[in-house]
Parts: C-alpha cells; sequence; structure tokens
C-alpha cells in the first residue's frame, strides 16, 4: 500500500514537473471528442437565429489540421454575426478523420433541427461515408479541405460543396511540376491508404509514366511513423520521392529518414502535408489548394485576429473560413425571405456569388459542387524551414 | 549486402522497441493473466516525460549540460515516472477487480487506456513534438561505410534495448524479487500461503514493465523524432502481436517476438512492398495462432481434469 501510493506520488510529481518544463505552445487549447456547442461570438438580433456545425479533426492523429479549422470558423461566424446582425452558433463534431466517427457526428447534426448547414468534414474518405446521409436529410455540407474529384463527380452528394481544388487539378499540377521542373529518371511515389492519398496517386501516375519516368509505387498506413526500411530503397538515382500524404508530421519524418541515411531525393508533398509548424524539411516542396493569406493585402484584418486565434496557421484554415462564409451568408439571405430552414439554405448556397473571398478568387460552384476556377499553389520549403510561392496556376 | 545490413539495423532498432513494450505485456500477463491494453499509453507517456525533460534542459537546440546527463535524465525520469505510473494504474484500477470476471479488468484496461490518451491530450494538447534530434546528436556520428548508414542514435537503442533485456532476465531467474515474480505468475494462492507479499510482488512486476515501456517511449522520441497522444496505439498492437508471438508470459518469447516482428516489418518493406508489410505480419500471427497457440517459447497449459 505504502509502495503504490509513494510511488502513485512520484508519478504525479514527475509529470507536473514535466508540465513545467514545457514552452507555452505546450499549454494549447484543450479538445472535446464529443460534439459540443460553441458560441458563434456574434451580437446581432435574434431574430435570424441558426446554427452551423463542423465536422473536423480535432483530436487523433491530424488534430493540428482540425484544430486550425475550428479556428477559422469561429472566426468567420464571429465577423458575420457582426456584419449580418444574425445569431449563428457553430456546434463542433469531431471525426479524428475516420469515416466511421464522421458518420456518428453527422447522425448527431441531422438530428439536430437547429443545425442548418455543415462545414466539413475534412478528409475525402469521410465526404465519401456522409454524403448520401447528408443527401436524404437535405442539409448541405462545405468542406475546406475534401478534395477527390469523384465526390462531386459521382453524384452520390447531392448536397456537397467544396471551397478547394479537385484532385484532377491539383494532381496533375503537382506531377507536370515534377516533369518539367524536377526532371526525375527514377521516382518513388508513396501512398498512405486513404482515398484522398491513392486518388491523388491515380491522378499523377499516368503524366509520370508518359514522361518515361521509372516509378516505384509503394504504400504505407498513415499510422506509421518511422520510414527507415522504405527510404533504404530509395535508390541513388531515384531523386524525387512524392508523398501526397494527409499526415505532415510523417512527412517530417520521412525527411528526417532520408538525412539519416544520406539520400538526397527531394520531397514534393500534396496539400495534406501542408504545414509550416509541422513539415519544414529543407528543398522539398508542398502544393496547396489554399494561398498564403498573409500575402493577400485584403485579408490583412483576418490574418491579425488569425494569429491570435491559432499562431501557427497553414492554409487549411482559409478554405474553411470560405466555406462557413457561404453558409453564414445563405443563412442571412434566407432570414431575409423568412426563416433559414434546412431547404432554403440549401438553395441559397447553391445561388452563392461572392465577387471575392478570403482565398483571394471569387467563389461561385458549378451544378455538381465544385469551385469555378479554383486555384493550386506551389511553396518551396527554403534552408530556414520558411515557405516561399514557386507557382500557381 | 548492404541494402540487408540497412534493413536489418532498421529491424532491431523498431523490434527492440517492441520488445520492450511485449516485455511489459507478457509480465502483466504472467502474474495477473490480464492483457494490459494501456501498456502501449504508458509508452506515449515515457515519450512525452523525456521529452519535457529534454525541454528543461535548454530544449534540442540550446542544452545547458553534456548530452549524455540530458539522455541519463530523460531516460530515468521516464522510466521511474512511468514505472510508478503502472504502480498506481494497478493499485487503483486492477487490484479492487482481481477477484472480478476475467473481461471486467479486461474492459478496464480498455478504459484506462482512453483516459492516458486523453488527459494527455487535455494537459498537452494535440499537436506533435519534435525531439529533434539531430540537433544534439549529429547524424554524422555513427557507422557510414559506402552507402550503408547507421545512426548513432540506433546502434544506442539497439544496445540499451538488449541491455535491459539480458537486466530484466537477470533480474527474474536470480533475484529474490524474481523468485516471487516466478511464484506469483505460477500459482498466486500457493506463493500467498507460502509467506511472499503477492501485492508487493505484482506492484513490482508492473513498475518493471511500466518503466521498460516509459525508456522504449523516451527511445522512440529519440530515433523517430515526432510524438503525439496516439502513439501507443499502433506500437501496443504490435508489441501484442510480439508478446503472443514468442509466447504471452514468456520473456525470453517477448524479447523473440519483438525482434521477429520488427525484422520481419524490415524486410517485407525493403524487399517485397510496403504495400503488403501488415498483410504479412498479422497473418503470421494467425498462422502462428493456429499451428502453436502458446507461441514460440510459450508453455503449454494444462488442464485440471
Amino acid at each position: 500500500m505504502k509502495l503504490g501510493i509513494s510511488l502513485a506520488a512520484i508519478t504525479v510529481t514527475a509529470l507536473v514537473a514535466a508540465g513545467c518544463g514545457s514552452s507555452s505552445s505546450s499549454k494549447s487549447s484543450a479538445t472535446s471528442a464529443s460534439s459540443t456547442q460553441a458560441a458563434g461570438g456574434g451580437s446581432g438580433s435574434k431574430s435570424c437565429t441558426a446554427s452551423i456545425g463542423i465536422e473536423a479533426p480535432l483530436t487523433g492523429q491530424v488534430a493540428v489540421l482540425g484544430q486550425e479549422q475550428l479556428a477559422f470558423a469561429k472566426l468567420a461566424i464571429q465577423d458575420d454575426n457582426k456584419a449580418n446582425g444574425t445569431n449563428i452558433t457553430l456546434v463542433q463534431g469531431d471525426t479524428q478523420l475516420m469515416p466511421a466517427q464522421a458518420t456518428t457526428v453527422t447522425q448527431q447534426f441531422i438530428s439536430n433541427s437547429k443545425i442548418v448547414g455543415v462545414v466539413g468534414p475534412a478528409g475525402s474518405q469521410e465526404v465519401e461515408a456522409v454524403g448520401p446521409l447528408f443527401g436524404r436529410a437535405g442539409l448541405v455540407f462545405i468542406s475546406g479541405s475534401a478534395t477527390n474529384p469523384t465526390l462531386t463527380s459521382s453524384g452520390k452528394n447531392p448536397t456537397f460543396f467544396r471551397t478547394v481544388s479537385r484532385d484532377d487539378v491539383q494532381g496533375p499540377e503537382d506531377a507536370n511540376f515534377v516533369v518539367k521542373h524536377l526532371h526525375p529518371k527514377n521516382l518513388m511515389i508513396v501512398d498512405d491508404q486513404e482515398v484522398y492519398s491513392t486518388g491523388l496517386v491515380s491522378a499523377m501516375m499516368p503524366i509520370f509514366q508518359k514522361a518515361g519516368i521509372k516509378v516505384d509505387h509503394e504504400s504505407v498506413s498513415q499510422k506509421v511513423t518511422d520510414f527507415s526500411s522504405l527510404v533504404a530503397k530509395v535508390s541513388s538515382d531515384t531523386t524525387v520521392v512524392v508523398l501526397p500524404w494527409q499526415v505532415a508530421a510523417n512527412g517530417q519524418q520521412f525527411g528526417k529518414n532520408l538525412a539519416e541515411q544520406h539520400k538526397n531525393a527531394t520531397i514534393v508533398g500534396t496539400d495534406g502535408m501542408f504545414s509550416p509548424s509541422a513539415f519544414t524539411t529543407p528543398g522539398s516542396y508542398v502544393s496547396s489548394f489554399g494561398p498564403d493569406i498573409t500575402a493577400i493585402p485584403a485579408d490583412a484584418s483576418i490574418v491579425q485576429a488569425a494569429k491570435t486565434a491559432y499562431p501557427k496557421f497553414g492554409t487549411f484554415g482559409p478554405p474553411v473560413y470560405a466555406a462557413t462564409h457561404v453558409l453564414d451568408e445563405a443563412i442571412a439571405s434566407a432570414c431575409k425571405s423568412g426563416t433559414a430552414t434546412r431547404s432554403s439554405v440549401l438553395s441559397a448556397v447553391k445561388q452563392t456569388s461572392e465577387p471575392t473571398s478570403i482565398l483571394g478568387q471569387p467563389i461561385h460552384f458549378d451544378t455538381r459542387g465544385d469551385l469555378i476556377a479554383a486555384k493550386w499553389f506551389l511553396f518551396k520549403i527554403n534552408p530556414q524551414g520558411k515557405y516561399t510561392l514557386v507557382t500557381n496556376s | 549486402m548492404t541494402k540487408f545490413t540497412q534493413e536489418l539495423v532498421n529491424g532491431l532498432t523498431q523490434g527492440g522497441l517492441y520488445a520492450l513494450v511485449a516485455l511489459g505485456y507478457s509480465m502483466v500477463y504472467g502474474v495477473l493473466k490480464l492483457l494490459n491494453f494501456a501498456h502501449g499509453d504508458l509508452y506515449m507517456v515515457g515519450a512525452f516525460v523525456g521529452y519535457f525533460v529534454l525541454q528543461w534542459f535548454g530544449g534540442p537546440t540550446a542544452l545547458a549540460v553534456p548530452v549524455p546527463i540530458v539522455l541519463l535524465a530523460m531516460f530515468l525520469l521516464a522510466g521511474g515516472g512511468v514505472g510508478a505510473l503502472g504502480v498506481a494504474i494497478e493499485r487503483f484500477a486492477y487490484r479492487p477487480l482481481r477477484d472480478a470476471p476475467r473481461i471486467a479488468p479486461l474492459i478496464t484496461a480498455l478504459g484506462v487506456s482512453f483516459l492516458l490518451e486523453n488527459t494527455m491530450l487535455l494537459l498537452f494538447g494535440a499537436s506533435y513534438r519534435d525531439y529533434n534530434t539531430s540537433a544534439f546528436i549529429s547524424f554524422s556520428t555513427g557507422i557510414h561505410i559506402g552507402a550503408l548508414n547507421i545512426d548513432i542514435v540506433r546502434i544506442m537503442v539497439i544496445v540499451l534495448s538488449v541491455a535491459l533485456m539480458i537486466g530484466l532476465r537477470l533480474l527474474v531467474s536470480r533475484t529474490q524479487l524474481g523468485r516471487q515474480m516466478r511464484a506469483v505468475a505460477s500459482d498466486r494462492e500457493a506463493a500467498e500461503m507460502l509467506g511472499i507479499n503477492v501485492d508487493y510482488t505484482i506492484s513490482a512486476t508492473f513498475f518493471l514493465g511500466s518503466a521498460l515501456a516509459g525508456i522504449a517511449g523516451v527511445m522512440a522520441g529519440l530515433v523517430f523524432n515526432q510524438i503525439y497522444t496516439l502513439m501507443g496505439f499502433i506500437i501496443g498492437l504490435k508489441a501484442f502481436t510480439a508478446a503472443v508471438v514468442g509466447g504471452i508470459g514468456s520473456i525470453p518469447g517477448a524479447m523473440l517476438g519483438g525482434f521477429l516482428i520488427g525484422i520481419a516489418e524490415a524486410f517485407i518493406t525493403g524487399y517485397v512492398s510496403s504495400t503488403y508489410t501488415n498483410l504479412i505480419v498479422f497473418g503470421i500471427l494467425i498462422a502462428f495462432m493456429i499451428l502453436r497457440p502458446s507461441g514460440l517459447l510459450g508453455r503449454v497449459q494444462l488442464q485440471k481434469v
């Protein structure tokens, strides 16, 4: 008994000491694994009251991404409540980037009659799982990061929209950049066994093959965190490794494994790897569906607020801000002609016509729910680990 | 040959970590017949303790004391702290259920696993943390012959894992505590009648098993750099597989199973395809269960009739 109590005391002391030794960043906000309701923060009239749900990976392996999306959704609601005099609140749902979890959250949202629109989910695999459910409920949902083309082309998700470009923009653009500017003879491409990743590989492979590049296609689970065995397969004449992954920290580890084994291949990551805080391997390239909003003068006030709300933001937050703003405006528009219902908000989203946005481009959706004239951006990581824009479409 | 050696070192590094975690699974199963599903999370807590000790000494880029002292402090505090946490878990979560039906402590173990994961999430947030080992232990140190590159950290992990396993083996086979542990594992009631303090022995077993997991967590941080609150899940699963392949309850079996799984993963990835790694590794587990349910070095349980 005495042994147990004294050892328990040592444990608590060790953990407290560990906490005291942490940097300020370690004291990031706590996350909730269950759906919770958060005030939108607006001070507008109560005549237009509604709720928006957000499905994002708030905990789990890519919680960094989800927390950024949540911070930007809150900012959008705060700004729009103030501008429109609405009283929109945000209901949080944690999907952990897992389709099964997303399905559970979706059922909860559908049964919550106050929710008239949803932002998210983040991953293509999740949209695939929840799209038919939202469709049957007539509930509009707008993702700020799901890029798989089939989500809109299959016709299975009639109430789905997105504020980002599709993989058939990003995939070919990335592949063409590799072919034209990096000139590899041999190349390794590694998917992470998720719909997002395999979709991008399918979009890139024909371009690499057409260019006569010898491609070693590998596949590794998102949950793996050591790539030393895979890196040992990178031959000396393999000059490029393409990683269409969703976990940026895994890309960083791949870069460290390359350095450890003195391999000089250049990493090319897709939008899932875009994270100036987690992926900083010098010389690598990362593409993104979102711009660097710090370089857009019109976004200065949002950037300032975002730096307070989520200091290390990347490109996952701004498209979610845009998605939330579209819903906010649709709710305000529906309220003007009566009450904001699921069907009236869906109709209003379809008619969205924003001449400009946080993304530095207009927002109009085509009949399938895709963003018209969606852009693509490519960044290079410099020796200091900073992202610099190389090109964009 | 270079690739073979490189993959062998990769496999031994990963296998050493699997083995250290598998030892905890096996030891606890030996004395309590409990599958402690929270064991992978103790590995995660160890990685975090090591990380914060590193920060306390100034962080990877500005260490205030020599590297060996920092490493020693990381291993000792992670081992001691996580060992104590293991004892506390046994005392408050498992001991009250010692005579309950087996399913009760099993479910409790899952609950403790979630409790640890989410407590750490609440305390320290969801962000990945980076040991940034190369900032204080250069990649250039180690063995570099032609295309073969073996980092000094990997060498350290392999040597330390083997040393810890040998130490544990000696402790169990040659000390009073080891004899008590074997007696409790063999027949708890008989051991108690012979005057062995069963509670103390079980607590000591939890301390040792958990301390090894905590040390393995620091090793993982040093080799793989990135740590996060869910990192214990997958290694817990692999270590459990290793313990079963080796023969759950058997200490040499857990070591052997850990290294076998690690080396198998490395060679399958290197010579077949990373696509099939998990398929083949878990296929091995199923084959073992069918052909040799007691594992490589496990003993067949005698049925009393």
